[in-house]
């Protein structure tokens, strides 16, 4: 397999493996300022950091269904080479 | 009763901290690895009741450390519960083949997290939301 090629093929796992991470980080610290865990929230401060959480977990489905759309199509791209 | 201890082995250092707050604010005590091989130091140190292991790290990554714990009589029987960003099924087939109890794909529901280590550990269910499986992705 030529590198352009095995770069492509390695996209989705690349992908996957930074994005979901970070967005993991995204939603722990969002939620535990939501929860308390690092002092008492405003309602307005609360009402932000559930902004930035709902937004998350859209990214997080774009993700879900881009990802598990892209690696089927990876692997065919490994297999016809 | 004393807290339950949960090792944490993760190379993202904000996830680990994360993880942390989170489980000590339910009442765990928490070790933490950032790597394959202070994964395996740490469980023989501290011998954990249940290890949250990532999957993509330094040192041999989190399958190795499945397969150094195996080795390890005193260590076997600890259950590991592997929380990857890594996607598909065949990662969450050879987690479980591997003799993980649970696979979580990252960002995980807090409450799913607690579940399934409430779960795994045989403790009673104190979440608003159940757990969904304990053999498979959440």
């Amino acid at each position: 397999m030529t590198k352009p090629t095995q770069r492509i093929a390695d996209l989705p796992a690349y992908l996957s493996h930074e994005l979901r991470n970070a967005l993991a980080c995204i939603h722990q610290f969002g939620n535990i300022l939501v929860d308390g865990l690092a002092g008492k929230l405003t309602g307005e401060q609360r009402e932000y950091v559930s902004i930035i959480l709902e937004n998350a977990s859209t990214i997080r489905s774009v993700l879900d269904t881009a990802l598990d759309g892209a690696a089927p199509a990876a692997s065919k791209i490994r297999t016809k080479i | 009763m004393p807290n339950k201890k949960i090792l944490i082995v993760d190379d993202d250092r904000d996830v680990q901290q994360g993880m942390n707050l989170r489980l000590k604010a339910n009442q765990y005590d928490t070790c933490l690895a950032g790597d394959a091989f202070s994964g395996v130091a740490e469980a023989r140190r501290s011998e954990p009741d249940l290890i949250l292991l990532d999957l993509g790290m330094p040192a041999g990554g989190g399958f190795l450390v499945m397969e150094r714990l195996k080795m390890i009589p005193s260590l076997a029987v600890i259950p590991v519960i592997v929380v990857s960003a890594r996607h598909g099924l065949e990662n969450q087939k050879r987690a479980l083949e591997s003799g993980a109890k649970a696979f979580l794909q990252k960002p995980v529901d807090d409450d799913q997290l607690l579940a399934v280590i409430r779960q795994t550990l045989g403790e009673p269910a104190r979440m608003k939301k159940p757990a969904l499986c304990n053999q498979g992705v959440v």
